[in-house]
């Protein structure tokens, strides 16, 4: 049986803000697999076109002392001092899925932007952009699979 | 609150729970050990980048390499799409096996760290190791002040089996099960993010391009100056990002390369709170050094003894305390009792006293030693007072003594009365103590000191004839002791002995009734016993047990006594009217210190009269044939030659090395002093060897056996008094 975890994500920072009266809402479903260990810690960003960070989405997990296991969010988000404003929750067990929604500008979409996830669980291997996305309104609806944790990975935007 | 008193409690409260974590860290300790077993050595005389390059060649999708505590080198990576873990031999960077982290349960661990209850399971997880932490230390005080000090700690622990148990045990693990506490609090503090680890963010690196190409992992000078037995971990740069950089972790610290350049762009040095986790984690788990888990795992699993043995030995001094009946207040009292017990079983005796003197019409006040004062309204005062450990005041009555010297109130008759252990080197010495003190302090004695061997309701009666002569007063003392459930035992056989005169003695063989497990469980039908334990038996129209030694153990199938009969002795008479089938109520009581446990050594048995009877149950389960030489005394061979045929058989099935045997009433006879006399060259050769010794027999005969022992052993500077502190010698005497 799968729980689902539903996140609502605040808007924040002055990239998204202009754009609000033209935002399209994000609804992100990861289904992970059964991997066998326990909760896996996630962290689901955003970056650009040139691979910078823009911003977290959500961090699944929540004691600090792990977070250097989802190296890239960890190396790349260093500089914001924001980014678990919000957006944190309990760590994911095996098999289970985790909804995430934010609010995005219009001006993110189809404009080579990418969701990406890290992943690690205790005892087990990290895995740094377990899954990389290019957000666009034509991979939207389409699942896709990790490297070891994610199942499934499947998007809509309204 | 003393210490006894916090670790009783944290003992009883959290003990339970900690046992749950004990056996999950039992079986947790089992990883190590079988990692060591499972991964290949690795012969770590290479660099991390040749080690490296010789994986990234063989298995080209690999992500990480990762040395582990016990030394095996892991790659992770993915061959095709499936991810995968290797055991790699440095020499050749080739997949030697699988590697699975661990066979056991996820839930064992998580049990073990939270309870199975998240956040909230790790503070009560944290709880209980702090509770641990603390009921070791208590232990450890209670433990030096049992023993008597460092220098006796790994001496001989005397007390009944379960605490025997308990010491022993406890003594072993104590400093095993405190560092596993302060380890796992630690370990607890820096997940609860009460201690940080680390920095608070990562430095902001990336590859920057400015060649045709990436430096191949077998130039980057980081890494090639790094020996293998440093690395923790090597993480190789994402394909797919070109501006990923190399991570490598190493004890001291983290260090952030760049794949083209090869410069490393950052580090960091492990923080201090990193390196304590570390060691914190090695110490906990076991994980580097698999013989430290094993004793780990041993340490956990005897929290179930511990624990036990704990509960039971409470259970009993609470099932014995008793609480004082009809008592006065101080003021008006014209007799004050105080108290002195370490397992509350004297304060049984005070409430005998207590009644007896309020039946003469006395106002009785009955209170703990440490309380001693007297007002103007006292006319006499009683001192009950037992001895702990190595002769120490019991814990409450620590500071009595000087509490007694600085008392400046009125000074009346005092009696004191002892209680102990014969066994114990220091025979009631706080009574003894406290005599000195009050005599030192001019109080007047109403009788002289006597002291009560374990517990004797007979003694203590007598004693209470010497207190009602000195009051004048018909005072009767009438101890009921706690008798044990009995079990009912049929007798199957007798032989008779016609003793000398009137005193006839017949050797009574019992059937010993087979006790279900679940019988034995509740408590229910005979303990198992050993020659030389007691058999107890209230004799109809009594209700003070009197006590047998035991001629046989458990293994024997039966229970063998031999009673003397005494002229008007309401239970030998009656034990002597029994004809096979008739049955009798009894139970076991444990003589610790007495019984032959499992003895290595020669043993040299010293008995007269009936005493010899625990002696031949000894000899009679010698299977493993120990040397044992039998001092034998009695009167005449024709009266009271007990056990004679099975003496001479065991001579011949070798059970019995020698015997001596002196016979008193024949001409040309004497005692089995002077039989010792004669051999004082073989005993000598004995006690050397380290031989161990049993007496049993009246108190004249054994205080008689003692001096002339003394007189054989002094020119070897050894005396009777340093082999009973070792728990060489023991008495068992009537």
């Amino acid at each position: 049986m799968s729980k689902s975890l539903l996140a609502i994500v605040a808007v924040a920072g002055a990239l998204t803000a202009p754009a609000m009266a033209h935002g399209r809402q994000l609804t992100l479903t990861t289904q992970l697999a059964d991997y066998g260990g326990d909760g896996a810690y996630l962290a689901v960003y955003l970056t650009d076109a040139k691979g910078a960070y823009v911003r977290t989405l959500w961090v699944a997990g929540g004691k600090a002392k792990y977070y250097k296991h989802l190296a890239h969010w960890n190396r790349l988000s260093a500089g914001d001092a924001k980014r678990l404003d919000g957006v944190t929750g309990a760590s994911v067990g095996a098999g289970r899925s985790l909804e995430v929604t934010a609010d995005l500008a219009d001006a993110l979409i189809d404009a080579g932007y990418e969701i990406r996830i890290d992943a690690a669980a205790e005892d087990m291997r990290d895995s740094p952009s377990e899954i990389r996305v290019p957000l666009s309104a034509r991979n939207a609806g389409k699942p896709q699979s990790g490297k070891q944790y994610i199942r499934s990975l499947t998007y809509r935007l309204q | 609150m003393g210490w006894k008193a916090i670790h009783r409690w944290l003992g009883l409260i959290v003990g339970g729970l900690a046992l749950v974590l004990g056996l999950t860290g039992a079986v947790l300790s089992v990883d190590p050990v079988q990692q060591a077993w499972q991964a290949p050595a690795a012969s770590a005389d290479v660099s991390v980048a040749a080690l490296a390059e010789r994986v990234q060649r063989a298995m080209p999708g690999v992500e990480e390499i990762r040395r582990l505590p016990s030394g095996a080198i892991v790659a992770h990576g993915l061959v095709g799409e499936q991810p995968t873990a290797s055991y790699v031999g440095p020499d050749t960077g080739r997949a030697l096996g699988d590697h699975r982290p661990s066979r056991l349960p996820r839930w064992v661990k998580n049990l073990h760290r939270s309870l199975l209850l998240g956040d909230a399971g790790r503070w009560i997880a944290a709880g209980i190791a702090l509770a641990m932490a603390v009921i070791s230390f208590s232990g450890l005080v209670l433990l030096l002040r049992r023993m008597g000090g460092w220098r006796r700690l790994a001496g001989r622990v005397r007390g009944s089996p379960a605490q025997r148990l308990h010491v022993g045990v406890g003594r072993a693990v104590l400093a095993v099960l405190c560092l596993s506490s302060l380890t796992a609090l630690f370990m607890s503090a820096t997940t609860l993010e009460l201690v940080r680890l680390d920095a608070d963010s990562e430095p902001d690196v990336a590859s920057v391009a400015h060649g045709p190409a990436e430096l191949p992992v077998a130039r980057l000078p980081a890494l090639q100056g790094l020996a293998v037995q440093d690395l923790r971990e090597l993480r190789f740069p994402s394909a797919a990002d070109p501006e990923d950089v190399w991570q490598v972790t190493t004890d001291r610290g983290h260090g952030w390369i760049d794949r083209y350049s090869g410069e490393t762009l950052a580090w960091r040095d492990a923080t201090v709170a990193q390196r304590m986790y570390d060691f914190a984690v090695a110490l906990h788990t076991g994980e580097s050094a698999w013989p430290w888990a094993v004793v780990l795992g041993l340490a956990g699993a005897s929290l179930v003894p511990l624990w036990l043995s704990g509960v039971l030995v409470w259970w009993r001094g609470y099932r014995q305390a008793v609480r004082i009946t009809g008592n006065r207040p101080l003021a008006q009292a014209d007799v004050l009792i105080f108290v002195a017990s370490e397992g509350g079983s004297t304060w049984g005796f005070a409430q005998a006293l207590h009644d007896a003197l309020a039946r003469c019409g006395h106002r009785v006040h009955t209170s703990g030693l440490e309380h001693f004062r007297t007002t103007a309204a006292t006319r006499q005062v009683f001192v009950l007072a037992a001895t702990h450990g190595e002769g120490q005041a019991p814990t409450h009555a620590a500071a009595a003594l000087e509490r007694i010297a600085c008392n400046a109130g009125p000074r009346v008759p005092v009696a004191v009365l002892g209680f102990g252990d014969r066994q114990y080197p220091a025979f009631c010495a706080f009574a003894h103590a406290l005599e000195q003190t009050l005599r030192a302090g001019g109080w007047p004695a109403l009788l002289p000191l006597e002291c009560i061997h374990r517990q004797s309701s007979q003694q203590f009666a007598l004693w209470g004839e010497a207190v009602a002569q000195a009051l004048g007063e018909p005072l009767v003392l009438n101890h009921v002791p706690h008798v044990p459930a009995s079990a009912t035992l049929t007798l199957v056989s007798r032989r008779d002995y016609p003793g000398p005169a009137d005193r006839p003695t017949a050797i009574l063989r019992f059937r010993w009734p087979r006790v279900s497990w679940r019988d034995r469980l509740r408590g229910r039908g005979l303990a198992r016993f050993e020659a030389g334990d007691l058999l107890g038996i209230v004799p109809p129209g009594a209700d003070v047990p009197r006590y047998y030694s035991l001629a046989s153990g458990a293994e024997d199938g039966f229970a063998e006594i031999c009673v003397r009969r005494w002229p008007g002795g309401l239970c030998s008479t009656h034990l002597h009217g029994l004809q096979p089938g008739d049955t009798i109520q009894a139970f076991i009581r444990p003589n610790p210190g007495f019984a032959l446990r499992g003895a290595q050594r020669p043993v040299v048995l010293i008995g007269a009269g009936t005493g010899v009877a625990p002696l031949a149950g000894m000899i009679r389960r010698n299977d493993r044939r120990i040397p044992m030489h039998l001092y034998y005394g009695a009167r005449n061979p024709e009266l009271d030659f007990y056990f004679e045929p099975e003496v001479l058989r065991w001579l011949h099935e070798q059970r019995l090395a020698s015997v001596r045997t002196a016979f008193s009433r024949v001409p040309g006879g004497g005692y089995v002093q002077d039989v010792l006399r004669r051999d004082a060259a073989q005993l000598r050769e004995l006690l050397r060897s380290g031989a161990f010794v049993r007496v049993c027999g009246s108190r004249p005969m054994a205080r008689s056996v003692a001096e002339t022992l003394n007189e054989i052993l002094a020119s070897m500077q050894l005396s009777v008094q340093q082999l009973k502190a070792k728990g060489r010698y023991a008495e068992d005497v009537f």
